[in-house]
């Protein structure tokens, strides 16, 4: 909700700077951003009734001295006979309709209304929207204006019976349904979406003169989730949801009328109000001792009263009757939290805890941590994924309102889901892949979950000289179970076709799937128990492709084969992803070592060019030529 | 004896895999919480109305409840859990105070843009006993906070509204480059939903807190898109 700083402090005595009055906002839990003279305020759902200057104004009495001399239509209403029925008072416990008809109408707008405006950047409709508009903004009572002519003969506010189409004031249309909340006329039209949106058959027009404006209290549970069912923006919806103030029809009558008299003459006033069931005003026990006990406060009962007269509560023989807009107050820990707010959270002072004892027992087994750490000392990396797929299985759970129509149903297994990040990391040149990811899967009568860890490989075993040409597989992974003591027996190897898989690779997919359930065991112990990093800065990774060169030397001085070695694996530059020595053999015939050097270039802000690659090799070789008794052979 | 071979044979580096950096930061918070003295509880991500909304005091007109929000299943019978405190209903239920739980887990929310997932990581705690009160809540505010960000961090407390806790609470930190960052919700346990979990609310109060993995891990390590977490990329994991 946009408010302006000017519009709030013209009515604070004080006068306080931007800065004091967001301090103050803040402290009440009403946060926002600034932007120039404009609060942005991102009210708590349960602050419907600060959905306004006049609601924050209330709040803000708390620490300002605030000016409430509004001026209000004083005359006494000519009754207006409006035939108009409830079919649905439970939602709409009640309704007042004013019509009002003006001479002329205004071509230019008060200094208050002009200010509204422009200070908002807001753009003007006609009059009497704009009234309404300004006055919503004012004192957070949406009300609705019906051209008069178009509803002369009555209305009805009922639950629609069948299917209508109907179009908005804004030219949307919509296509309701039975038992949707509506205004319809005489000729059972719908006229206006209850709450929500008034509909364009009977709008205002620039040269409306005659109006009957509709302000009514909805219970929220009829407004809520409607305006997004129907993909509309609605102020009103989300004040209505919100809860608005139901003793306040006539205050906000005489407020639109004040308005309008400011700008023009009126020639009729007539008011109609109904109210179809009695509003309880909610009232709690006064007690300074409960407040101090939920805070841990000694606050004085003096204080906690004065904090509650300045946020409108009155307290009658140690009752709090409560105000009829503050819908989320009914019980003393709401009480405490009124006055923790007048009081500041961040004064409220910190009391040490104690902590009791308990049996600790596991939720992880220490088999299925056994079984991680093994992973992770081979290589592999954990993934997770969401459990949405578009596999459907016999015993598949299907989402009711998914998020993507195509992916409605909850996984029964982790293949698929680690298959897609497998040529997700294949499409990015990953040449060597070991994934492992463990999660609850939720199957139709399965009660109540199955815990399962998937992994799945493809690849070289290693970016070394004695792994690189060794390929994942399911020998490899038996062998790397198996040193373990898994309860290995019942274990399904899968070899994952690449048919319909659309990467160039052509290397062998395994995929394994276990239950981690009270019979599975793993006995592996690692040398090095991984800790838990939260200290690691991430480096942002290139989303460009990478540039690979393999140097391979011929060294005939042994002497050398470690300086080498250094030089090259120690090079660093930012464009080196990374660099690994992928073959090494001694040549016994010619009495030299072979040694294979692999260079991965990535450029973070492009594709790596040939001429960026050169020019790092040729510093290489430069280097590297210094060495005695080292060649590249081929190399001119 | 060794051969010309062994002697210039360049060291065998193996690649030592990664633990999701999301289940680092996860279980980082839990060992440490738990060491502080919370018993750790676990529970389905596939739940109930009643425990995920009706136990905690989140009524029917509220709209986390509605179908934009939540995901349900099977004709609405069950939905995935939206948050990890109906793990601690369950514990609540379980077991009589004084207690102390936490829980952490996937939680799904109908969302899903730039800084938003269906799926991301909580982690909850609540402490029931006698005469707690928003001074304790504070003290352990501070000493989790302090825990996660060091003891200098600079810290401040905001008015908010969850319909399980009573006052509510969400809290902040100053980062580095003057910016007040929401890092946790916060409150004092609303009496309703002690006394729907059998805990008699006129004998024990409860503190309760919760905070998101995905929004720790993007501050603790500098992560700035959450979707990074779950592309699966190996040099993105590789780095944790």
């Amino acid at each position: 909700m946009k408010i302006s700083y000017k519009h709030l402090v013209e009515r604070i005595k004080d006068k306080p700077n931007i800065q004091d009055l967001s301090n103050k906002l803040l402290q009440l839990g009403h946060e926002h951003e600034i932007d120039g003279d404009i609060f942005d305020i991102e009210l708590t759902p349960n602050r419907g009734d600060c959905l306004s200057i006049n609601g924050l104004l209330r709040d803000l009495n708390l620490f300002y001295c605030i000016n409430d001399s509004v001026k209000l239509f004083q005359n006494n209403f000519n009754k207006f006979n409006f035939d108009f029925t409830n079919n649905a008072k439970k939602d709409c416990p009640k309704i007042s309709f004013l019509k009002i008809q003006i001479e002329e109408i205004p071509e230019s707008y008060n200094q208050e209304m002009e200010s509204y405006f422009s200070e908002l950047s807001l753009k003007k409709n006609n009059f009497f929207t704009d009234v309404s508009n300004y006055i919503s903004y004012e004192t957070g009572q949406p009300t609705h204006c019906y051209e008069a002519s178009k509803i002369s003969d009555g209305i009805r506010l009922e639950y629609l019976k069948s299917n209508q189409s109907f179009k908005t004031l804004h030219d949307k249309s919509i296509e309701l349904k039975e038992g949707d909340l509506v205004f319809i006329n005489k000729n059972n039209e719908v006229i206006n979406l209850a709450g929500i949106i008034g509909g364009e058959s009977t709008s205002c027009k620039k040269n409306t003169n005659y109006v009957i404006v509709e302000c009514a209290y909805f219970n929220p549970e009829a407004i809520t989730g409607k305006a997004i069912k129907f993909a509309l923006q609605s102020e009103a919806a989300h004040k209505f949801e919100r809860g608005v103030d139901p003793s306040c029809h006539e205050y906000v009558f005489r407020r639109f009328i004040q308005i309008i008299e400011e700008h023009t003459n009126i020639t009729n006033i007539e008011m109609f109000s109904e109210t179809y069931s009695k509003f309880k005003r909610n009232t709690v026990q006064f007690c300074d001792q409960s407040i101090n006990k939920i805070l841990g406060t000694k606050l004085s009962k003096e204080e906690c009263e004065k904090y509650l007269k300045n946020l409108g509560f009155s307290i009658n023989e140690m009752m709090i009757n409560i105000p009829s807009f503050r819908h989320d107050i009914s019980s003393e820990n709401d009480i405490a939290e009124e006055i923790a707010r007048a009081l500041g959270y961040n004064n409220i002072e910190q009391k040490s805890l104690d902590f009791f004892s308990f049996d600790k027992k596991n939720v992880v087994s220490t088999s299925e941590i056994n079984l991680k750490n093994l992973l992770i000392d081979n290589g592999f990396n954990e993934v997770i994924n969401d459990p949405f797929t578009a596999i459907k299985e016999k015993t598949s759970i299907e989402i009711d309102n998914p998020l993507d129509i195509n992916r409605r149903y909850m996984r029964t297994n982790l293949k698929n889901s680690l298959l897609d990040n497998l040529i997700y990391n294949e499409k990015r040149q990953q040449d060597s892949i070991k994934l492992f990811e463990i999660s609850d899967v939720y199957k139709k009568s399965l009660s109540p979950k199955k815990r399962l860890i998937g992994i799945i490989i493809s690849g070289r075993v290693d970016k070394n000289h004695q792994d690189f040409t060794k390929k994942l597989d399911t020998k490899y992974l038996s062998n790397i179970l198996n040193v373990s003591d898994i309860n290995s027996s019942d274990l399904k190897y899968e070899v994952i076709s690449r048919t319909n898989i659309d990467t160039q690779s052509k290397n062998i997919i395994t995929y394994l799937e276990i239950e981690l359930g009270d019979s599975f065991v793993c006995n592996y112990l690692t040398d090095t128990p991984k800790q838990n990093k939260i200290d690691i800065t991430y480096i942002p990774i290139s989303s460009f492709p990478s540039s690979t060169r393999d140097l391979s030397y011929a060294v005939k001085e042994f002497s050398n084969c470690k300086p080498l070695q250094d030089y090259i694996l120690n090079f660093s530059h930012e464009l080196l992803k990374e660099s690994y020595i992928f073959d090494y053999f001694y040549n016994k015939k010619n009495d030299e070592i072979k040694i294979g050097f692999r260079l991965v270039f990535q450029s973070k802000i492009s594709t790596i060019t040939e001429a960026q690659v050169n020019e790092l090799i040729g510093i290489i070789l430069e280097e590297t030529k210094k060495l005695s008794g080292i060649s590249i052979p081929g190399l001119k | 004896m060794s051969s010309v071979k062994d002697i210039n044979s360049p060291r065998v580096v193996r690649t030592i895999g990664s633990i999701h950096p999301i289940n680092q930061t996860k279980d980082y918070i839990m060992d440490s919480l738990s060491m502080m003295g919370f018993e750790i509880i676990d529970g389905p991500e596939l739940e109930t109305e009643e425990y995920n909304f009706d136990m905690l005091n989140i009524k029917h007109s509220h709209p986390a409840r509605q179908m934009h929000d939540t995901f349900y299943v099977n004709n609405k019978s069950s939905l995935l859990r939206t948050h990890t405190s109906p793990v601690q209903v369950r514990g609540m239920l379980e077991k009589k105070p004084p207690l102390a739980f936490i829980s952490g887990g996937k939680v799904y929310r109908k969302d899903d843009d730039a800084t938003h997932l269906p799926m991301f990581h909580q982690i909850e705690g609540i402490y029931v006993s006698k005469d707690v009160n928003f001074s304790n809540l504070k003290y352990l505010i501070y000493k989790i906070v302090f825990m996660l960000f060091g003891k200098e961090t600079k810290i401040r407390f905001r008015p908010s509204y969850f319909p399980f806790t009573e006052p509510s609470a969400e809290v902040d930190i100053l980062s580095e480059d003057g910016k007040w960052l929401e890092i946790l919700g916060c409150g004092i346990v609303n009496p309703i939903v002690l006394n729907n979990c059998k805990i008699d609310s006129n004998k024990f109060s409860g503190l309760a807190f919760g905070l998101g993995v995905e929004r720790i891990a993007m501050l603790k390590y500098g992560v700035n898109d959450i979707r990074d977490f779950y592309k699966s990329n190996l040099d993105f994991l590789k780095q944790f």
